[in-house]
């Protein structure tokens, strides 16, 4: 159209004007901040530094071990929950409406409820096992550091696998119909439809669902924040909680945004293949 | 497809084992809110309150202050949902209707702000706010929030003006309506669902915060729910009951708006990881 070449400035602007102030400078003051350009240790001394930190190793180390065991649990629970939900059952309203509770929770409420239910007096894990006869003694699970991470893992399981839930079950509504009566036709069991049109149908979204869903858990905070403070020592510290405590607890502030530009460039390298498949798909 | 009613049964059998996961914490977490200070800390710990009681959650609300708590995060949570989607908007409309140069280049890095973690922006976001003079306020919160809300505003509503055909625009602009017309009068009242789906969902992220809150606001008063529930474990005496209650209030909002969405969410949310 015709007189229209600025119009769409016009329209873009504001947003990109409030991105830049409010992200785009945060974001590159991190990267020069990274390098120590106020002084210190010179240019990539922080990074330098990084690699012969025990404690950002064992952070590290925390999220990678953290991040496979989740994603892999919400993928699996994902799955089976959205091909229950894909099901014609009755009452199924119900049942949609709670497997999307958990993940309505904030996840710093989702950590405080899991630690004082794994409390060693009063939790009710304890209490339940032991009436169970599972155990004698109530156990200071969030004391132990290998219990610690078990639990973490489990309660952040429960909070957020119901978000690569309903991506799946979005690509579960979009496979034909058609390729599922073919499939009766040739007289497939349900074993053979699901490992022969579901699963190959499906995979794109599960690759979506499994890059979104290792986004979201490598940049959590506030359940690990409220369920162990990354406790006990640092057995379930991870990325983000080792960058806020250098940054606001110790005040190594150069220092910690080298260990954050280190998360959001492992961030950026899981999702440029996610980045450029959407960018294609839509223009 | 015919089932036989073994499958049925299966079915059924195991969607009630989900039901009973997911509700276990929730079940937990509301009996021990109406439980007495004393019950909730008794072992062995009890399942259902033994002597019933809201007596925490009139402490909380009154004697904490979590009515405060509860009113800035809708003040925060609010104001990061109402900019977001004021600003958004335009850009949405801008990046739908118009092919210009830098496009690509623009909608690239909004997809590419999405994946940055948190704790790479709230440092510096703490020396900028300090420097102009924003820094424990809620307006510093509100922007810093908007930092998150804002791109994946843009992103979605991109996706839902896209499903609204050019011809509904250029039929008004025939009419003689400018672009900015067009966008406000026939765009906007097709785009609406999910203009209120996105607010929601910024809503309900600026809701759910406990970095940005811990990093940005000190004065107690100006606390949002989630750091006043954080704080209250980090006193001296940890009172469960009094925890439990602050956290079915702090879930109860959330809740409620995603089932009233739920139609949404799967357009909503999965469909913008999946359409973009």
């Amino acid at each position: 159209m015709i007189g229209e070449r600025w119009t769409a400035y016009w329209f873009v602007l504001p947003g990109t004007v409030l991105l830049a102030a409010i992200l785009g400078f945060p974001a590159i003051a991190s990267i020069l901040e990274s390098f120590g350009l106020q002084g210190g240790a010179g240019p990539a001394g922080g990074y330098a530094a990084l690699l012969s930190d025990a404690q950002f190793l064992t952070a590290s180390f925390n999220t990678a071990l953290f991040v496979v065991c989740v994603v892999t649990l919400h993928i699996i629970l994902g799955l089976a929950v959205a091909l229950l939900l894909n099901s014609q059952i009755r009452h199924l309203w119900f049942f949609r409406v709670v497997a999307i509770l958990p993940w309505t929770v904030p996840d710093v409420i989702g950590g405080l409820i899991f630690r004082f239910m794994l409390d060693p007096l009063s939790g009710g894990v304890n209490a339940l096992a032991i009436r169970l006869q599972l155990m004698q003694q109530p156990y200071d699970w969030l004391g132990d550091p290998d219990w610690a991470m078990v639990s973490v893992i489990m309660a952040e399981t429960w909070r957020g696998y119901p978000y690569p839930m309903l991506i799946l079950l979005a690509g579960l509504q979009a496979i034909p119909k058609e390729q599922y009566e073919a499939a009766a036709i040739d007289g497939a069991g349900a074993w053979a439809t699901f490992t022969n049109v579901t699963l190959p149908s499906l995979m794109p979204m599960i690759l979506i669902a499994v890059v979104l869903d290792v986004i979201w858990q490598c940049r959590l905070f506030g359940m690990i924040y409220g369920m162990t403070n990354g406790g006990p020592g640092d057995a379930t510290q991870n990325l983000s909680l080792f960058v806020y405590r250098q940054y606001f607890q110790f005040f190594e502030t150069s220092y910690a945004a080298s260990a954050a530009v280190v998360l959001a460039a492992v961030l950026l390298a899981v999702a440029v293949p996610y980045i450029r498949a959407t960018l294609r798909e839509k223009d | 497809m015919q089932h036989r009613r073994g499958f049925w049964l299966f079915v059924g059998t195991a969607l009630l084992i989900m039901a009973a996961y997911n509700l276990t914490p929730f079940f937990w977490m509301i009996s021990s809110s109406f439980k007495t200070d004393i019950e909730v800390t008794s072992y062995p710990a009890t399942l259902l309150p033994q002597a019933f009681t809201t007596a925490a959650y009139a402490r909380i609300w009154d004697q904490e202050g979590f009515v405060l708590y509860f009113i800035n995060s809708i003040k925060v949570s609010g104001g990061t949902a109402v900019l977001s989607a004021a600003v958004g908007i335009f850009a949405a409309y801008g990046f739908s209707r118009f092919r210009f140069q830098g496009r690509t280049a623009l909608m690239a890095m909004l997809l590419i702000t999405q994946m940055l973690p948190g704790v790479l922006l709230v440092g510096p976001y703490f020396k900028m706010l300090s420097l102009v003079d924003l820094y424990d306020t809620h307006l510093g919160l509100i922007l810093a929030q908007t930092s998150i809300t804002l791109p994946f505003t843009v992103w979605m509503l991109k996706g839902y003006i896209d499903t609204i055909p050019v011809e509904i625009d250029q039929a008004a602009m025939m009419d003689g309506a400018t672009r900015f017309q067009s966008l406000i009068h026939c765009v906007f009242p097709n785009v609406l669902p999910g203009l209120v789906a996105t607010t929601v969902f910024s809503f309900l992220l600026a809701w759910g915060d406990l970095l940005w809150a811990l990093c940005l606001i000190t004065t107690p008063e100006k606390q949002t729910m989630t750091l006043g529930i954080t704080n209250l474990v980090g006193q001296f005496r940890v009172l469960w009951s009094d925890i439990m209650a602050a956290t079915v209030i702090g879930c109860a909002i959330p809740a409620v708006f995603y089932l009233m969405l739920q139609r949404y969410l799967i357009t909503g949310v999965a469909g913008a990881a999946v359409k973009g």
